[in-house]
């Protein structure tokens, strides 16, 4: 009849730690809707993350997943990607994880456009470390020890570098609108190419003054548009705290065509000392 | 998206209804789980305690829906006046320290968001059947508006303990 039993059977047994308020649990719910709408199975579903409070989220879930090393959850999730595409994958982490340690790799699965998704819960700070700034703090940010005079460095533009870098499938989502953020991960999961999803996701713990953001988000006032410099222009005339669906194409997504199929004895043979 | 109250049909609005009260249950449920992680058991009771009441109501709204067969609805299919259905705690409004005092009013808030929710259905419905069902809603719902108020004031005769929090998850290093 509904979905929501069948949302409950994609979580684990294992109770999230994070604070309380924190917006990652708004994403985990998401997930699971999304999941269970799509009635994905869960034997067909992986989860991929690197390091740092969100990238929590596979042991959350009743999935396949991989809580990977720090800014590696996009290169574990190519691999994953490749050797078995029938899968459904889902790369999932925080701002200093996916932007900064794994900035690089954040490029290239843009460009790549492997048929995957990537869910950056972004908080503007490393939570996990008890509050350092990270690549998409502003510069005036000052309540940490480390930057007492704020970093005086622009924040990354995960959109837009994500636009630049060739992603085909480009959304911002809020926390704190959890319904509107299950039906862009769908939407984002049926994107036959890379999908990414800049999720807005505030840490009340050391980022307080982020429980204002849901007075500042927006739905974005544009219908989604293919065109990457009607995107670009867009991206650059908002503050960063529209949401919905910006960017997709048709960009063709990447597949393996030099697959060699091999018996698990070939295989095994390889690895013999 | 679909105004709930240009529903149409009862198996639709039955559907809804259900997932309405569904979502609260679990929702509690997941902030009960929360308060468990963080060690505040009292609290933890609490949120249990209203997830059961909105499991209760859920199972109520199965009882009218025998032998109709309901149609799958979301959530995000329907516009709604806040971010999420009218009777779901945001996950941003827990708290560490969270009072029964504070948890009961998240839970008022939500009642009174319900029985709203059903009284407007009942005036705008264009369907005879679904007014009929979401008057008796109405008035299941402000009976809990009435429970919770008398609940907060019994709360206010006691005086509650707030604990301090000696080891902050912010304390500098």
């Amino acid at each position: 009849m509904t979905d929501l039993k069948k949302a409950k059977a994609y979580k684990s047994e294992v109770k999230p730690i994070w604070c309380p308020g924190c917006g990652d649990f708004s994403v985990l719910s998401a997930l699971t809707k999304a999941f269970a709408f799509l009635e994905l199975a869960q034997q067909d579903l992986a989860v991929i993350s690197g390091i740092g409070c969100s990238s929590r989220i596979p042991a959350y879930l009743s999935s396949y997943g991989f809580h990977g090393i720090h800014g590696r959850a996009l290169a574990i999730a190519a691999g994953l990607k490749l050797a078995r595409p029938e899968l459904t994958v889902v790369a999932a982490g925080g701002d200093g994880d996916g932007f900064s340690i794994g900035g690089n790799h954040f490029l290239h699965a843009c460009r790549r456009n492997l048929d995957m998704t990537y869910i950056v819960m972004d908080n503007e700070v490393y939570g996990m470390t008890k509050g350092q700034a990270s690549p998409t703090t502003h510069p005036d940010w000052t309540a940490s020890k480390l930057t007492p005079h704020g970093t005086g460095v622009r924040p990354f533009q995960p959109a837009a570098i994500a636009l630049a870098s060739g992603a085909s499938f480009i959304a911002r989502a809020f926390s704190g609108d959890p319904n509107g953020m299950t039906k862009l991960i769908i939407d984002a999961i049926k994107h036959p190419g890379f999908s990414f999803i800049h999720a807005l996701s505030p840490c009340p713990t050391f980022r307080p003054e982020q429980k204002q953001w849901k007075n500042q988000v927006q739905k974005y006032e544009h219908e989604p548009t293919d065109d990457p410099v009607i995107a670009a222009t867009r991206l650059y005339s908002d503050d960063g705290m529209s949401t919905g669906l910006i960017f997709q194409s048709k960009y063709p997504a990447w597949h393996r065509t030099d697959v060699e199929q091999a018996s698990i004895t070939q295989f095994e043979e390889e690895f013999l000392v | 998206m679909i105004k709930p109250e240009e529903i149409e049909d009862l198996e639709t609005f039955l559907a809804l209804s259900y997932l309405l009260e569904i979502e609260s249950s679990d929702r509690y449920s997941e902030l009960a789980d929360n308060m468990q992680v963080h060690n505040n058991p009292e609290i933890e009771q609490l949120f249990r305690k209203l997830s059961e009441y909105s499991g209760m109501h859920a199972a109520e709204i199965l009882e009218h829906s025998k032998g109709k067969v309901l149609p799958k609805v979301a959530s995000w299919q329907f516009q709604w006046k806040d971010p999420e259905g009218p009777e779901t705690t945001a996950f941003e409004l827990a708290e560490y320290e969270m009072t029964s005092e504070k948890v009961l009013n998240l839970a008022l808030h939500n009642e009174i968001s319900g029985r709203d929710f059903y009284a407007h259905i009942a005036q705008q419905s264009p369907s005879a059947e679904i007014r009929e069902m979401a008057a008796e809603f109405t008035e299941e719902e402000t009976e809990h508006v009435q429970l919770l108020e008398k609940w907060i004031t019994q709360l206010a005769d006691k005086k509650e303990l707030i604990r301090d929090d000696l080891d902050p998850p912010n304390m500098p290093e």
